[in-house]
């Protein structure tokens, strides 16, 4: 049979309707997987609804179900009074919380109609979610025009300032600022920085490059891969080629395990060539081997091997409700974390005799405390982003952290890098003004500590 | 042979460019490009295997099989179970990749694709609903985890041709990267053997070219479809098994290889096996000096949008030699 009988059977109609029952049928699959939300048995009396939107579909799927992970495990302690909830009771002040979850297939337009589909259908009082910069922008615009709260657990790379969002991962000065100059004292000056190709990894290149500027650094290269690349050996012989000092790598999701991998088996040696990573973290680490992570380093604000008490416990309570081959990392410790931020601002609320709404919830989250598995941290009443503690981890043989750098304390979030934008920063205004919250003050912002 | 290699490259006029220390810029330049060529020789390797499984099902069969990166991700947790529960080195794990998912592809041939022969349209979308399935099937069973594949120790290291005065290399590959085309060319040449030297083979080509006086003359045209369906699934388990120490193991892993094999395997011609080498020798290694040159992304959009233009002068790819219809 020749190719083009094949062809020539199919009418310019007919492929129109094949084609747009193709289109259909992938919003269908995705839909399908989000469907109805997950049944929870025995919520009680007036259960409080609250979105969890992560893609258990999808390429991004293997970061954000970790994430979901983490956050079903917050609120199954809290709807048992257990683990950090212990003594406040079962759920908030007897309410539980129901959990609406929606599966956006890691596509960015289904995020935005999920988000509105939650708040305006299943009238959820806020919801925890999303992962990469392109979904938070692809909803922003949802929350800011209805008026609802996201909580958005991850590292990211800044210049935002929404009274609509609560951001419990990193800022650029809780991630970024310690590392570079760390990477110049102990490495060299001479940078190489590679990213996937989308707006996190170049904002955050653009403000690493900065900051190596200003320590008296310079970069000798930067590139990116198209997201979910696998193949690094082009990348990989540019770095040889520059000799730099360390590479920064940006790289995030199934291109992580690949680059290591392929990093040493070209031969580079950590010792060499150290890398500087943010997205790399224990579970990419499990998946590559350790022994392609050894000497190589990650900064974040939390790593498995943090030595508290509560993180003790986070550890084991997670592997007990999961998987004991399980790890915890970074994002899926600010998914835990951002979850009590939310249950403890409504046990005030409700405590105070209001009812749960976005005024109410935006005003009780702002200055939450938690005792965090990475210790004691804080919501910035300002900025609404977390008080964090900075910490850079050199990754073993045995697939955890070593850690050589850590602030003492958590430190106060600045949503604007201080290399690139001097003495910007942001300061929310009281509830009933709405006034641009981005500030000013001309002086570079100096680092405040809890 | 590469030891012989070595001396006359070492008096070739790049190393001794690059030997010049002022000028070390642009010697350096050239000594990283050929370096670049070199390891683009492994990636032609990666191309070769991925697509070799899509040659025989859609070359051969014309199936457009659009789940030929989801029988890929197969592979690479057929050698990713074996390892975890077995403990057995990459290499023994291949023969079980390719047995496991031709019989997967073998259940698919008689449960999907023998069904809608000759309805390209319909197969493409089971094809793809296909994929779907498959990507949740493994989800469900092993999780979406990224999964650890030991590479085998004695594969480690790299293979060096040119180093510089201090003896850091400069032009070199991995063995590793070498091994993959090894395994590459070698599952060509015995595809190549049995599709133009065994009796089998001349079934299959008998069948494709003509199946009712195929039928007529005793081929159980059935079987030799399924066989033919399954053996091609079954390379593209090897290609799995072969790529998972390398790359990352994930259910979403063969969306990653499909566009790459679809383009090898229209740029190189149908009608030939040995097209697809060429198809991934230009593919490959436009890639790797464009990429290396310029960037990445950029590479990827000007080969793309060569291969486009490509067929629409030659639909039939490059290698396909004209014939009176």
């Amino acid at each position: 049979m020749s190719q083009s009988r094949i062809f020539n059977n199919l009418s310019r109609r007919k492929f129109l309707q094949y084609s747009s029952l193709a289109a259909g049928t992938s919003v269908l699959a995705a839909c399908g997987g989000g469907g109805g939300s997950d049944s929870q048995a025995n919520l009680g009396e007036n259960p409080i609804k609250v979105g969890v939107m992560y893609s258990t579909t999808g390429s991004i799927a293997i970061v954000e179900k970790s994430l979901q992970d983490a956050t079903f495990l917050a609120i199954e302690q809290i709807n048992t009074g257990t683990g950090p909830w212990e003594g406040n009771g079962e759920g908030i002040g007897g309410r539980k919380i129901e959990r609406v979850v929606v599966n956006p297939n890691s596509d960015w337009d289904l995020y935005n109609q999920m988000s509105k589909r939650l708040i305006e259908e299943d009238q959820v009082v806020c919801v925890l979610g999303c992962y990469t910069s392109a979904s938070r922008k692809s909803v922003l615009p949802v929350f800011e025009d209805t008026d609802s709260i996201l909580y958005y657990p991850v590292y990211y790379e800044g210049n935002e300032c929404s009274s609509n969002v609560f951001y419990t991962g990193a800022a650029p000065n809780q991630q970024i600022t310690d590392s570079i100059p760390y990477a110049y004292e102990n490495f060299g000056p001479r940078g190489f920085f590679i990213g996937s190709d989308y707006i996190y990894p170049k904002e955050s290149n653009r403000i690493a490059i900065a900051e190596l500027e200003k320590a008296g650094g310079q970069s000798v290269g930067d590139e990116y891969a198209a997201l979910g690349t696998t193949e690094f050996i082009t990348i990989i012989n540019k770095i040889k080629a520059a000799s730099p000092d360390f590479v920064l790598s940006n790289l995030v999701g199934d291109s992580i395990p690949a680059f290591y991998r392929q990093f040493k088996d070209a031969g580079v040696n950590a010792e060499d060539i150290p890398i500087m990573a943010y997205p790399t973290t224990e579970e990419e680490i499990q998946a590559m081997g350790s022994e392609y992570s050894a000497g190589h380093y990650t900064s974040f604000n939390y790593f498995q091997s943090v030595e508290t008490p509560e993180n003790e416990a986070f550890v084991s309570q997670f592997k007990e409700m999961f998987d004991d081959n399980r790890v915890t990392n970074g994002v899926m410790e600010a998914a835990y974390i951002q979850t009590f931020f939310m249950a403890q601002a409504m046990k005030d609320i409700l405590e105070a005799g209001d009812e749960i709404t976005t005024e109410t919830l935006r005003e009780a989250t702002r200055g939450q405390e938690f005792n965090a598995p990475q210790g004691p941290v804080k919501m910035d009443p300002d900025n609404y982003h977390a008080w964090l503690y900075s910490r850079i981890g050199r990754w073993q043989e045995d697939g955890q952290a070593e850690i050589v750098f850590a602030t003492e304390s958590a430190v106060k979030p600045i949503p604007w890098s201080q290399a690139l934008y001097q003495g910007r920063m942001c300061v929310h205004p009281t509830p009933d003004d709405r006034s641009d919250p981005t500030k000013e003050t001309g002086e570079e912002l100096e680092p405040v500590f809890l | 042979m590469l030891d012989s290699a070595l001396p006359s490259m070492l008096s070739s006029p790049l190393y001794l460019l690059a030997q010049e220390e002022p000028a070390i810029e642009g010697g350096f330049q050239m000594t990283a490009l050929l370096n670049q060529a070199l390891n683009g020789v492994g990636i032609v390797g990666i191309l070769l295997l991925t697509a070799l499984g899509l040659a025989i099902t859609f070359g051969v069969m014309r199936i457009i099989n659009l789940a030929h990166g989801e029988f890929i991700m197969l592979g690479a947790y057929i050698t990713f179970w074996m390892q975890e529960n077995f403990q057995m080195d990459l290499l023994m794990t291949i023969p079980f990749a390719f047995i496991g998912t031709a019989l997967v592809g073998a259940l698919v041939e008689l449960t999907i694709i023998r069904r809608l022969y000759g309805r390209p349209l319909e197969t493409l979308l089971a094809t793809w609903g296909l994929s779907i399935v498959l990507q949740g099937v493994v989800k469900l069973i092993f999780t979406a985890q990224l999964k650890y594949v030991r590479a085998p120790d004695y594969l480690s290291g790299n293979v060096t041709f040119v180093s510089d005065p201090t003896g850091s290399p400069l032009v070199a590959i991995s063995y590793y990267r070498l091994f993959i085309v090894v395994a590459a060319l070698l599952l060509l040449g015995i595809t190549m053997y049995l599709f133009y030297k065994t009796s089998w083979g001349r079934q299959i080509r008998a069948v494709t070219q003509n199946r009712e006086m195929a039928k007529c003359l005793g081929v159980n045209t059935k079987l030799v479809d399924m066989g033919t369906f399954a053996y091609g699934c079954g390379l593209a388990g090897i290609a799995g098994a072969v790529i998972s120490a390398l790359k990352t193991v994930a259910p979403p892993m063969g969306q990653d290889y499909l566009v790459d094999a679809w383009m090898v395997v229209v740029t190189g011609g149908v009608d030939k096996l040995i097209g697809i080498l060429a198809g991934s020798f230009l593919i490959g290694e436009a890639n790797a000096i464009i990429a290396f040159i310029l960037n990445d992304p950029t590479a990827r959009v000007i080969v793309l949008a060569s291969v486009i233009v490509l067929i629409r002068y030659r639909p039939e790819g490059l290698f396909t030699v004209q014939k009176r219809t």
